[in-house]
């Protein structure tokens, strides 16, 4: 079993310190981290410690693998913001190649009960691009929002 | 230059107008301008007010793009050479200002005697220092910070702002100042307005000035703390161009802004901001400043005809050569170096207002 393997099994292990030790460890590891990709999403939802190594293990991860789409769809709605914050943020980076997952993400640009990630869905719609109609619908409606941000991102990945 | 008509002399006269505006506006008790309650201070700063300074969603300063064209072309990177070592400190009359992301400064990074021995050794080195990600729920964070930075007998001080950020996870920025060496103006501390919500983590602002024996002729400066969002890297700093300009024209007595932090943008992505008439920047020219030496993330930004107190030094502090650190050890500590530049305590006569 490789670091990398390790990590991974022990963001969830029982005891909150190894989690943020593995989360931080990822973090250090800077984009070699990228197979961790879902597993920090979820580490997202955990005690602060772990929480915030994860957080910034996920900003400097890059784009995740093409293969993760269909286990970050099914974060996009999480209860824990934050989680959903990332998977939609993951999902953008991807670009077209997360084409599949427009309908997730205008789901929850219309029905989040977060801002971050119903804005979050917007800016991802826009590096993907919207073409079905019902995503179509969420991001006219959301570019109307009394948020300028979210009506910001909306606006943009309708344009 | 006359004193009258120096860059100085206008100061003077100004400060002591905008200290009687100031002190009818608080007398008063007036809200919105000025909110003197919130809990930004530092253990040895009795009184903080805010200064709020807004910048309006895409053109603040009704700027159109032919009256950005119509300015100075953009020189390019600052063309000095970076300086060989930071502790080849220049004489008293200069100061060392730096930013410094500590990648989540938080409990879990307080509890590394190792990585914390680094870190008070590398803000030891300089006068003032913007530092990006305190991260914690916490509010000790900065307090134990200074607690061992002054151990040795130094008489370090802070200032932080508050939790930013859109998702759950926020971050703080601060500044460390060496009290022997550099007073903040405790007046001009704040945090970006930022009502078209542009900015991930609108920038911390606070105003400084060397201590020195004629406080009227001391340089004053601007600080903007800034830290981007990785995935909004062009639209952030095409605000933070916005924000510059806002900072510039900010106090009628203040034309020296310099923007600094982490930017996570080497020089040939800074966008809008380098059409800013005059703006330079400190690191380039394939210098890096993340401690993976990949990335040049990490900058200070300010304009050459206002601020002509920069001498031309400056440098990324390599802490993994410096301490001889592996580079794990170095990663424990951050994944960003610090970046400094040097400036005269003086304010320069010929500066353009």
């Amino acid at each position: 079993m490789d670091d990398q393997q390790r990590w991974r099994l022990e963001l969830q292990d029982s005891d909150a310190d190894v989690r943020a030790t593995a989360a931080e460890n990822l973090c250090l590891a800077g984009s070699d981290s990228v197979a961790a990709a879902v597993d920090l999403v979820m580490a997202c939802d955990d005690v602060e410690d772990v929480q915030n190594w994860a957080a910034a293990a996920l900003e400097d991860l890059g784009v995740p693998a093409v293969d993760s789409v269909n286990s970050l769809e099914p974060l996009v709605s999480s209860s824990a913001p934050l989680v959903g914050y990332w998977a939609a943020t993951l999902l953008g980076r991807l670009g077209a190649s997360a084409s599949c997952s427009q309908e997730i993400l205008g789901k929850a640009v219309s029905e989040s009960p977060h801002l971050s990630v119903q804005e979050r869905a917007a800016w991802a719609l826009g590096k993907i691009g919207a073409t079905e109609v019902s995503v179509v619908e969420s991001l006219k409606k959301a570019a109307a929002s009394s948020s300028p941000r979210l009506a910001s991102l909306a606006t943009r990945a309708l344009a | 230059m006359s004193n009258r008509n120096s860059k100085y002399g206008r100061k003077r006269r100004s400060f002591k107008m905008f200290w009687l505006i100031i002190a009818v506006l608080t007398g008063g008790g007036v809200s919105g301008l000025l909110n003197p309650d919130w809990p930004i201070v530092g253990p040895l700063v009795t009184s903080v007010k805010t200064q709020a300074i807004e910048y309006k969603n895409q053109n603040p300063l009704g700027l159109g793009s032919s009256d950005v064209s119509g300015g100075q072309a953009n020189p390019g990177a600052y063309a000095g050479t970076p300086a060989q070592s930071v502790s080849a400190l220049g004489p008293n009359d200069k100061i060392l200002i730096a930013t410094f992301n500590i990648q989540v400064f938080g409990e879990s990074k307080l509890r590394k005697p190792d990585a914390m021995a680094v870190i008070v050794e590398v803000i030891r080195k300089f006068d003032v220092i913007a530092i990006q990600e305190v991260r914690a729920k916490a509010d000790d964070i900065l307090p134990r910070l200074i607690a061992e930075l002054n151990a040795d007998g130094s008489r370090y001080d802070f200032i932080i702002g508050p939790r930013l950020g859109r998702s759950v996870s926020k971050e703080q920025y601060a500044f460390v100042y060496d009290t022997n060496r550099i007073e903040l103006d405790s007046a001009s501390v704040g945090t970006i307005g930022d009502p078209g919500d542009l900015l991930h983590r609108a920038p911390f602002i606070a105003r400084f000035r060397p201590r020195t024996t004629d406080p009227d002729r001391a340089f004053t400066f601007w600080l903007v703390d800034t830290h981007t969002d990785p995935d909004d890297v062009p639209e952030e700093v095409d605000a933070l161009a916005q924000v510059f300009q806002v900072m510039q024209t900010a106090r009628p007595d203040e034309d020296d802004v310099i923007l600094l932090g982490d930017l996570n943008a080497s020089e040939k992505q800074l966008g809008d901001i380098k059409k800013i008439p005059g703006i330079r920047w400190v690191v380039g020219g394939g210098v890096m400043t993340n401690t993976r030496q990949n990335k040049a993330y990490d900058n200070i930004i300010f304009c050459t005809p206002a601020t002509q107190e920069f001498t031309g030094r400056w440098n990324v502090l390599n802490f993994e050569e410096e301490f001889n650190l592996s580079r794990e050890e170095a990663l424990r500590v951050s994944d960003h170096f610090p970046v400094w530049a040097e400036f005269d305590v003086w304010e320069s006569p010929d500066s353009v207002h």
